[in-house]
């Protein structure tokens, strides 16, 4: 059996910063990894980083638009927490190595971003998270830790009210091994592929979210998915938002900048929530580009010129040339929103603890909560970093007290009977066939616009897949790298994730924030100015309640 | 965007270690809009026709570094490689393994030396302790400054380069254009205090390994360059400590030969390569040359209007290069 001091699961920003934070602290780390650290979805974000470093701007105005783009139900003293934290994070991370654009006077540019009352938003080029994510592994490989590279944990264990630790199954020789921790952190990003039309890459798949569900953790707020108002058509590749916060332009088929009905003074550049549903909206009215790929409106960044669109917006250029066969310079990118970021996520507070002794969680994965219904651009890669680092110095702290763990080769059976049972039948469903179904009721029920029919409906076909699985087949008979049991094993965390999704959506009967009920369109600060936690039971997730951190932002109305 | 769909042949490489003897292709028909990219279509017979079709894949926009593979013999990203034109040139998308790397599966590959090249080149900021990071604020930095990086930054470290490159293929010590390049984005940072270090510990390490054929350059697909690259490294090694292997001898020999007299001279070459003792080495190979070319023994000789050479080296290159 292997045995670490501390697990960080997830290699991408947050598991990165957690793992530096327990090396920094004196204790002994492995990262397990289904993915290569530098192909991490870490390094496909695009836009930015936000931090209240410019003269005009102040830890206040970030720590207000954070909370008023929650839709207030971000934990304020989170949030303050947070953005207090932004300027170190960044130059922490400059000092790293990261590569960062700069402005004429050597200092770090910054971009508008939606939601913000100050451009504060700094990037490398349209690739900031691969520069950090290069920035930080660069940084990170001058310590000593151990790697467990391509190897999928599927399940965390807990045993007298503490986590023992995890196993994972090693794609190289197709063997499952049980690792003992004194502490585990959950950095395994988001489960984006529930949906079918998501920008989201193939690997994010919620496994860390799902192991720690089924271990007794917390799940916070899974209703509040957002939706990215800027993706590519066919492929759902994000355009990022710096493309309009360069300047970027929203026109529907008439010709028309819509978002002056929607968001009169800021008009693109309002909220994610929402632009998504502005657009939407436009389509639904008639107002939207007809192709073979569906309804779309247009973002034109022609008016801004080829030096600018190429030096700022350079992957984009690319992403637009090879995935939609359309040159950003001298045409219009045909764009629909697609599903982009999950608020919700593992329950921890500002230190990255669950309620879980033991289990720590950072980044996509977790939910503290500082984006709350509806999260602003440039601050998930800031909240990667932030709570990354928290979660790792909390969890060495845990480990450095903690006995000896418990972790028994029965642990490893108890896991792995199921997998065997996978393939040794001679019929059953597949997993493939399973996720697509997934995928398809998801973007068909519960997405931007939901309802109450809608939602029951969703949750039925949900259920009904659920029920399938168990008899789900893995038909490949070998070891090495084999696909088709991790994609299996996949299906079956987002399955459980999918129906927190619905269940929590459909107890909200309130709009707030991305979670949209056109059966309950307003927001409802009363009943609902609250956290879903969701713990998983026999029946299902069973919902209970949490109240919000409140400092001193009183709710307002939304206007952007 | 077109709603047209061709009839799409893939020969893909399979091989299972635990179930093959030897590698072989399995033929799959799709029938596929031609903008498709080839990944899409992997990925369609995983879930269609065949879940033990194995490769490696996350982001499919080209920015993760997963999935490149060769396409019709050329290192690719599966993502961005549109099946339209591979069909029209080649009739068919013949898909096999990124070459330079031993096959785990099918189209996986282990990729241990890629990584342990750049480990090797130390891909981290060196600091003089006398001279550390401004405190609490980031490192000053223009923008010119960071248009030195060139394109590097983009690198997603896909190993298309290190499959296309025959210097890997010959020689396993060869750190790489991936590792180069890397190197190259240490060497031009303005933060790192380990320039001169680097360029002088490259030299004899696979620096000289490069046989500029570009093809790096050709199969990256972010534009990195990594020939460009090297050959600024070379630049900047000697300029640092002058030519001090074979290999930056023999450019500096072969330049020194062109502006005396605009003619290479060989013998003079070697020499100047390898050394006279050094020479004696050579002296099999040179036997061998002498037979098909005996004139090479001939007593060098200026051509007419060298002088001309000289004045385009001149324009060129009005100084040595200098380091960092």
């Amino acid at each position: 059996m292997l045995r670490h001091e501390v697990v960080v699961v997830g290699a991408g920003l947050a598991g990165q910063r957690a793992a530096l934070a327990a090396v920094d602290a004196g204790r002994e780390v492995a990262i397990v990894t289904k993915l290569h650290p530098l192909r991490s979805h870490s390094g496909a974000a695009q836009g930015g980083i936000n931090a209240a470093v410019g003269a005009e701007d102040s830890v206040d105005t970030h720590i207000y638009d954070t909370v008023k783009g929650s839709d207030y139900i971000g934990d304020q003293d989170a949030i303050e927490f947070f953005c207090k934290e932004a300027g170190p994070t960044v130059v922490e991370m400059e000092h790293f190595g990261t590569i960062f654009s700069r402005a004429p006077d050597g200092s770090l540019a910054r971009r508008a971003f939606g939601g913000a009352g100050f451009p504060r938003t700094i990037y490398a080029a349209d690739r900031t998270g691969l520069a950090l994510l290069q920035g930080l592994w660069e940084r990170l490989g001058t310590e000593q830790f151990t790697l467990y590279q391509e190897w999928d944990v599927t399940n965390v264990v807990v045993r007298d009210g503490r986590v023992q630790g995890v196993v994972a199954l090693d794609r190289r020789r197709g063997e499952f091994e049980a690792i003992a921790a004194k502490a585990v952190v959950i950095a395994t990003g988001p489960a984006g592929r529930i949906y079918g039309r998501t920008t989201n890459a193939h690997s994010c798949t919620g496994d860390g979210i799902a192991a720690a569900y089924e271990a007794g953790a917390f799940l916070k707020d899974m209703e509040f998915v957002q939706f990215h108002p800027t993706a590519l058509l066919e492929s759902g590749i994000l355009i990022t938002e710096g493309a309009r916060g360069e300047g970027g332009y929203l026109r529907n088929a008439s010709g028309d900048r819509f978002m002056s009905k929607y968001a009169p003074h800021v008009l693109e550049l309002a909220s994610r929530d929402v632009v998504s549903r502005a657009i939407v909206t436009e389509v639904q009215e008639g107002h939207g580009f007809t192709g073979p790929y569906g309804q779309y409106v247009h973002l034109e960044l022609m008016h801004l010129g080829k030096e600018k669109v190429e030096s700022r917006l350079q992957e984009i250029c690319d992403y637009c040339r090879h995935f939609a066969g359309i040159d950003p310079v001298t045409e219009p990118i045909p764009v629909y929103p697609a599903q982009h970021y999950m608020m919700g996520g593992v329950g921890t507070n500002s230190r990255g603890e669950t309620n879980v002794p033991g289990l720590y969680s950072a980044g996509e994965a977790a939910c503290v909560s500082i984006h709350g219904a509806n999260r602003l651009g440039g601050n998930s890669l800031l909240e990667t970093l932030v709570f990354g680092k928290q979660a790792g110095i909390a969890a060495a702290a845990y480990a450095a007290g903690s006995p000896a763990p418990d972790l028994r080769a029965d642990d490893l059976d108890a896991a792995t009977a199921l997998f065997r049972a996978w393939s040794s039948r001679s019929d059953g469903e597949d997993p493939s066939t399973l996720r697509t179904e997934m995928q398809q009721t998801m973007d068909r029920y519960v997405g931007i616009y939901r309802n109450e029919a809608d939602l029951l409906e969703g949750l039925k076909r949900i259920r009904a897949l659920k029920q399938r699985f168990e008899k789900v087949r893995v038909v490949d008979p070998s070891r090495v790298f084999n696909l088709n049991l991790i994609d299996a094993i996949e299906t079956g965390h987002m399955l459980e994730l999918a129906e927190v999704i619905v269940v929590g959506a459909y107890a909200r009967t309130e709009s707030r924030g991305a979670h949209s009920r056109t059966d309950y369109p307003k927001r409802d600060d009363a009943h609902w100015m609250r956290h879903t936690l969701a713990k998983k039971t026999a029946e299902g997730p069973n919902l209970t309640y949490a109240p919000v951190g409140y400092t001193r932002w009183e709710p307002k109305e939304r206007v952007y | 965007m077109s709603e047209d769909t061709v009839a799409a042949t893939f020969d893909v490489y399979r091989y299972d270690p635990a179930h093959d003897t030897a590698p072989r292709y399995q033929r799959y028909t799709l029938n596929v809009s031609p903008h498709t990219p080839v990944l899409t279509a992997l990925l369609r017979i995983r879930a269609e026709v065949d879940p033990s079709l194995t490769l490696r894949y996350s982001c499919r926009s080209a920015i993760c570094g997963s999935c490149a593979m060769q396409i019709n013999s050329k290192s690719r990203l599966a993502c961005e490689t549109h099946i339209g034109p591979e069909m029209a040139r080649h009739g068919r998308v013949v898909v096999e393994p990124m070459r330079n790397q031993p096959v785990l599966r099918d189209l996986v590959v282990d990729q241990a030396s890629f990584w342990r090249q750049y480990d090797l080149i130390e891909p981290h900021l060196k600091l003089d302790p006398a001279h550390p990071m401004p405190e609490g604020k980031a490192t000053a930095m223009t923008p010119e400054q960071v248009d030195g990086f060139k394109e590097t930054p983009r690198c997603i470290a896909c190993a298309a380069c290190y499959s296309a490159c025959p210097a890997v293929e010959a020689d396993a010590e060869f750190p790489g254009p991936m590792a180069l390049a890397k190197l190259y984005r240490f060497v031009v940072d303005p933060r790192d205090q380990a320039h001169q270090d680097r360029l002088v510990r490259i030299q004899p390490n696979g620096l000289w390994l490069c046989l500029r054929c570009h093809l790096c350059t050709e199969a990256c697909p972010k534009d990195v360059r990594p020939s460009e690259r090297i050959r600024d490294l070379k630049e900047m090694a000697i300029a640092v400590q002058g030519a001090t292997e074979h290999g930056s001898r023999h450019a500096v020999g072969f330049k020194d030969n062109i502006v005396d007299r605009g003619l290479l001279n060989e013998m003079r070459l070697v020499r100047q390569t390898y050394g006279t003792v050094g020479m004696l080495g050579q002296l099999g190979q040179g036997l061998k040359v002498w037979r098909k070319k005996p004139e090479i023994l001939h007593k060098p000789r200026r051509i007419e209007g060298s002088e001309e050479l000289e004045k385009i080296y001149d324009a060129l290159d009005p100084a040595p290069k200098e380091g960092p």
